[in-house]
């Protein structure tokens, strides 16, 4: 039964994700973390430790193989400084995923491992004829990465791990209208950006250390990884025979950051049956300055001579960005019902990397509250994890003479509203 | 475990579909102290909704009063009527289309000239008439010197004031068909007085001062200004005054620049220069002159019996240059009557409005900050350049749908303000800008 079920969850991993922590970050990296708040990096549960903390992946008892699927269904409302109808977007549902499987040595002081997971991601979709439509209509940003993982125990109390953290798996597809029309009736040009990253190494590392059986300390760190796109997609639609040779692109290049996280956790078990956990996440954001397109190509330029590699008559697409480094607090516990039943809470307070007067329709970001629930059943060596989030986004209002003010007039004005429901289930083998 | 997840998972689905999405409260609507039940609006061609050279349907469609009238109805506004043109008949007066670019990226326009409303020729063109209720009267081409002329809207007057005034009484005066709306009016807003020194300006100040284009006289102008806003205000209607913007700053003055004319002229030959004739004589041309965006189709033609193209010359002397006439540039000094003009216009018009609290919509600091800086809306980066800045029409003058819905939102703002009203906005890139082929 649960082969089959693991067949069946593996068969929905190859999707997008959608943003459930500041920026484009998704932290929902292992069931039982994200039914306690997203905190792992004090404490050594199972194998999602080489996400949380690779330093803590030897003190883990069993053996295991894991998957583990979400489910984000965000619901967002804007609505215009100008006023107007309140915009929602389409309904999609994501499902970030994540698969580890670890194994130690016999002594129990190696432990190695790989993990497979999908730390950024987002995607939005307006409905149509929302008025941002010329800022954007729709992005899909995707990332997964691959991690070989080592650990160490130094000591029974001083453990050490780290992992390569290959990004084999990044795309963006990028969707908005342009500002220019055609005959009465027709819908105004349309310009879609696809692309896929190269494949780029990074690494993650951590340290745990449990001076006593009711005490535990982490750090971990991953690395920034710019994810490249080289030779993307651009494709036009609805743009005016007349202005052909403003629209001449046929290819992108851009880079988006996916910045480096620093961890601090601690865990307490005041008992055998209770663990509590406090993290600490440290993101690096303020690396994401500006998101540039340059553009190359050259489509037939409508007939006339032009520059090659146009777009509205540009070679190149700036759009600031300016984000700041952020950081994500985090509190959770578990308690041991029965001896197949855990129970599980938390929550967390993420602070926004978007400054006031930067909120993108591509990231309409804001500090947000989670709250989390979850429960695993173990029956033998088989274990079922479930857990569930809540994310509210706090409004967030920036007008146009903002907008202008900071030269971010190439996004919309109004006010932004979103929240966030993520069920998850995992399934879990230990040996 | 199974009936758990298969209780679990509808549970959340639910709960995500139900309780998930958020809400943002509607902005207020109030009408404040103003009443908006019966809107007229009383103005020339800006009023009326003319764009691209022409009145036509989707221009009536988009003018301000008719936007302004739509979001008035969140505030107990009435119905709104105009003169539409009916199907069929859409185009109107005919207009300019944008038909493509010339190999070096000048516009190509073509005259629409199907499905007009013209109902005849003789004595001169006039259009279908209207002779329902109508809140727009915004007549294209009328000045505030005009607004008492008997048998302007005669079949030998003004043709589209012509096609609504009432057939059994034709020599009924602009002034006295506002009195007659205004006796039941409640709102109003009034835009007149920038046919008085357009004319002349589009003309490149050609017109003496006998001439029916002339700049009116600023008494004149005061005289009509008070008498048209006393009669508005007389059964008590609020409402709001607009200025009139330098026509300076308009892609019809703005478009056609004497420095790159001079580039191309030296580019064939560097002795060449562009030379103008002013009233005061022929003289090389400076970059505070302004040329007409009509100059663009005479500078560089040839002239028989002449060695330079239109515009070119190497000196002022007879025989070394092909001067640009006089009607295509509005030099310096020319330019100083019309701003002196406007100047004294606004000042009178800001004086009455005040005098009889009402709401100002000051259209002249308003387009010089859009000459200046643009008008960034929803990401669109909107400006005062010919085509492609998205909120002047293909005439270099008139706004597009999307220029009326700024300023009927600059109107709402300057309402708001004034009577402490939350009328709502619209979204102006609801509306578009030019249309390319």
């Amino acid at each position: 039964m649960t082969s089959k079920s693991l067949l069946l969850v593996s068969g929905v991993l190859l999707t997008g994700t959608a943003a459930s922590a500041g920026g484009y970050q998704v932290t929902l990296a292992g069931q039982k973390n994200n039914g306690m708040g997203g905190v792992g990096v004090g404490l050594s549960l199972d194998q999602a430790a080489m996400f949380y903390n690779p330093g803590a992946l030897a003190m883990v008892k069993d053996r295991g193989v894991q998957v583990g699927v979400n489910a984000t269904m965000a619901r967002q409302a804007f609505r215009s400084q100008y006023g107007g109808p309140q915009r929602e977007l389409k309904s999609n549902i994501v499902t970030p995923f994540n698969l580890y499987a670890g194994f130690g040595s016999e002594d129990r002081k190696f432990a190695a491992g790989i993990a497979i997971y999908t730390p950024f991601g987002n995607k939005v979709e307006y409905a149509d004829g929302w008025e941002g439509r010329y800022s954007l209509t729709g992005i899909d940003l995707k990332s997964i990465y691959v991690q070989p993982t080592v650990s160490y125990a130094v000591t029974d109390k001083l453990s050490v791990g780290a992992g390569m953290v290959i990004l084999a798996y990044g795309a963006v597809n990028l969707q908005k209208d342009i500002p220019v029309e055609g005959a009465a009736g027709a819908q105004p040009a349309h310009v879609e950006l696809d692309g896929k990253a190269t494949t780029k190494i990074g690494f993650n590392a951590g340290i745990y250390f449990k001076p006593t059986d009711k005490l535990s300390i982490g750090a971990s760190y991953r690395s920034k990884i710019d994810a490249q796109v080289e030779g993307g997609d651009v494709t036009f639609s609805n743009v005016p025979a007349a202005l052909g040779s403003r629209f001449t692109a046929t290819e992108f290049d851009a880079t988006l950051p996916l910045p480096a996280t620093t961890s601090l956790g601690i865990g307490f078990m005041p008992n055998e049956n209770l663990t509590l956990g406090f993290d600490v996440n440290y993101v690096e954001w303020s690396k994401y300055k500006t998101l540039q397109f340059d553009f190359r190509g050259n489509n037939g330029a409508g007939g006339l001579v032009a520059p090659s590699g146009q777009v509205g008559g540009s070679n190149i697409s700036t759009s600031r960005r300016e984000y700041k480094d952020a950081v994500t607090l985090r509190l959770g516990g578990q308690y041991l019902l029965t001896s197949g039943l855990t129970v599980r809470a938390g929550g967390s307070y993420d602070f926004s990397p978007v400054e006031d007067g930067f909120v993108t329709p591509e990231t309409p970001d804001a500090d947000r509250i989670g709250l989390t629930l979850g429960a695993s059943y173990k029956f033998g060596s088989f274990g079922v994890d479930i857990s569930g989030q809540f994310i509210d986004l706090k409004e967030r209002t920036q007008t146009e003479a903002e907008l202008v003010a900071n030269n971010t007039a190439d996004r919309v004005a109004g006010t932004y509203k979103t929240r966030v429901l993520i069920p998850g289930i995992g399934l879990n083998y230990t040996f | 475990m199974h009936t758990l997840l298969k209780r679990t998972a509808p549970a959340l689905a639910l709960l995500a579909l139900a309780g998930c999405q958020p809400e943002l409260d509607a902005p207020g609507a109030d009408k404040g102290s103003a009443d908006f039940s019966r809107y007229i609006s009383v103005g020339n061609s800006l009023t009326a909704g003319f764009s691209d050279g022409g009145l036509y349907l989707e221009g009536q469609q988009s003018s301000y009063p008719n936007l302004l009238a739509g979001q008035f109805k969140a505030v107990g506004g009435g119905d709104f009527a105009q003169p539409l043109f009916q199907a069929g008949q859409e185009n109107g007066s005919g207009y300019l289309r944008l038909a493509g670019f010339t190999a070096t990226g000048n516009p190509i326009t073509a005259n629409v000239t199907t499905n007009l409303a013209v109902r005849t020729t003789t004595p001169q063109v006039l259009y279908t008439r209207y002779d329902a209720a109508v809140n727009n009267l915004g007549v294209p081409g009328i000045r505030l010197s005009d607004i008492q002329t008997p048998g302007y809207g005669s079949q030998l007057g003004n043709p589209y004031f012509e096609r609504i005034t009432p057939a059994a009484n034709p020599l009924q005066t602009y002034f006295l068909r506002v009195k007659a709306e205004a006796a039941t009016a409640t709102f109003f807003t009034c835009w007149l007085g920038n046919n008085d020194v357009l004319g002349y300006a589009t003309a490149g100040g050609v017109l003496n001062a006998t001439s029916s284009n002339a700049i009116t006289r600023t008494d004149t102008f005061q005289l009509k200004a008070n008498r048209i806003i006393n009669v508005l205000t007389a059964n008590g209607a609020k409402g709001v005054v607009a200025t009139i913007p330098n026509v300076a700053n308009v892609p019809f003055f703005t478009t056609v620049r004497v420095a790159a004319i001079k580039a191309t002229f030296k580019a064939s030959n560097p002795a060449l220069s562009l030379y103008i004739q002013t009233s005061t004589g022929v003289r090389e041309a400076t970059d505070a002159d302004l040329l007409t965006l009509t100059s663009s189709a005479v500078i560089g033609t040839a002239t028989p019996g002449n060695p330079f193209p239109v515009g070119a010359g190497v000196g002022t002397a007879t025989g070394q240059s092909n001067p640009l006439p006089s009607q295509f540039v509005l030099d310096a000094a020319e330019q100083t009557l019309v701003r002196d003009a406007t100047t004294a216009y606004n000042t009178s018009l800001t004086a009455k409005a005040n005098e009889k609290g009402l709401a100002i919509f000051d259209a002249n600091a308003f387009f010089s900050q859009i000459a200046a800086t643009g008008f960034t809306t929803d990401g669109v980066s909107n400006t005062a350049a010919f085509i492609s800045g998205n909120l002047f029409s293909l005439d270099g003058v008139h706004p597009t749908p999307r220029g009326y819905a700024i300023v009927a939102n600059e109107m709402i703002k300057a309402i708001n303000a004034k009577y402490g009203s939350s009328v709502p906005q619209v979204n102006p890139t609801d509306y578009r800008g030019v249309r390319f082929p």
